[in-house]
C-alpha cells in the first residue's frame, strides 16, 4: 500500500433517507480514505441534506437487527476525522434550520465548496 | 501462554497492549510483532480485506500500519511503536479472516524493527493490568466478543 498522506478527497452525497441503500457507501468510502491517512470531507447537498436532520438518520437501517444504522455510520465517520459539511442553500429544501442539524456538521455556502473542491485531489460524487 | 477471558474476549497476559487502539505487541529484542486484539476483531466483525503498509515503511507510533475492512466497519490499525516495517503477514492477502480466527497467532499484521521501544513499551499495558483495563472497557461499552468457526482455542 502506498503512502497517501497529504492527499485529499471530497465526497459529494446527494442522496437522503428516502433511499437508504445509497446512504451508507459514501460514508464507508470516506472512512476508508481516512484510515489511509487521506484528508476527506463529505459534502451533503440536495437530498443528502435530509439525513443530517436530528432524529432522521436513526431510522435508516440497512441490515435488520444490526447495531449499525445511518446515525452510527455518521458518528463513526466523524470519529475517523471525516469532516461533514452541508450546503447552506439545501437546508431550505427540507425546511431545516441550523439547530436541526446533528452535532458535528458545519455549514458552507456554494462558493466555499467550489473553492475547496479545486484544492482536492479527487472528487467522488454520489 | 497465560490468558484470561472477559465476556468471551481473550486477553493473552504475556503480550503488551495499547488498550486505546486495541493492538498488541510481542517483542524479540527490538523486533516487534503487532496484531489486533480479540476485542478489535469482534468489533470489526468478519474481516474482508486487510491491507498492510509495505516493508521498509517507517512509522511513528500512532500512525497506520494497515487498514482493515469488514462489512460494517473500516479503519486503521495504528502502530503502537515507532520503527520500520520489516515483514508483513502475506497470508492476510488471501485470508483476512485469519485476524478473526487467530488474532494473537497466525493473524498477526506486521513485524517492525522498533527504534524507541523502551520508552513506548512502558506506556503499554500487560499482565493483570491489561486484563483489568480491558475488563473496564468491555463493561463500560457493554460489549461481548464473538468468534468465527475455527477460531483458536484459548481454554
Amino acid at each position: 500500500m502506498d503512502d497517501f498522506e497529504g492527499k485529499k478527497i471530497l465526497v459529494i452525497q446527494t442522496h437522503g433517507v428516502e433511499t437508504p441503500t445509497r446512504t451508507y457507501s459514501p460514508l464507508f468510502y470516506a472512512m476508508a480514505a481516512a484510515a489511509m491517512e487521506i484528508e476527506v470531507m463529505v459534502w451533503f447537498t440536495m437530498n443528502g441534506t435530509n439525513q443530517l436532520k436530528k432524529g432522521e438518520a436513526e431510522k435508516v437501517q440497512l441490515v435488520k437487527d444490526s447495531n449499525v444504522n445511518l446515525k452510527t455510520m455518521l458518528e463513526m465517520a466523524m470519529d475517523s476525522e471525516v469532516e461533514l459539511r452541508v450546503c447552506q442553500q439545501s437546508l431550505e429544501l427540507w425546511d431545516m434550520k441550523v439547530e436541526d442539524l446533528i452535532d458535528g456538521v458545519e455549514i458552507m455556502g456554494a462558493t466555499s465548496i467550489i473553492e475547496l473542491s479545486l484544492t482536492y485531489d479527487h472528487v467522488m460524487y454520489f | 501462554m497465560a490468558n484470561e477471558k472477559v465476556k468471551g474476549c481473550v486477553i493473552v497476559k504475556d503480550l503488551h497492549y495499547s488498550v486505546k487502539d486495541n493492538t498488541w505487541i510481542k517483542t524479540d529484542g527490538d523486533i516487534v510483532t503487532i496484531g489486533m486484539t480479540d476485542i478489535a476483531q469482534s468489533l470489526a466483525g468478519p474481516i474482508l480485506h486487510a491491507k498492510t503498509k509495505s516493508v521498509g515503511t517507517a512509522r511513528k507510533k500512532g500512525r497506520p500500519i494497515a487498514t482493515v475492512e469488514s462489512g460494517k466497519w473500516v479503519g486503521p490499525v495504528k502502530s503502537p511503536v515507532t520503527g520500520e516495517i520489516i515483514e508483513v503477514n502475506e497470508s492476510l492477502v488471501s485470508d483476512a479472516q485469519l485476524i478473526n480466527r487467530s488474532p494473537y497467532k497466525d493473524g498477526w499484521v506486521v513485524k517492525m524493527k522498533a527504534s524507541n521501544l523502551d520508552a513506548e513499551i512502558a506506556e503499554m499495558t500487560t499482565g493483570d493490568a491489561a486484563v483489568s483495563a480491558y475488563r473496564d472497557k468491555i463493561e463500560q461499552e457493554g460489549f461481548e466478543c464473538s468468534h468465527l468457526e475455527g477460531t483458536d482455542s484459548y481454554d
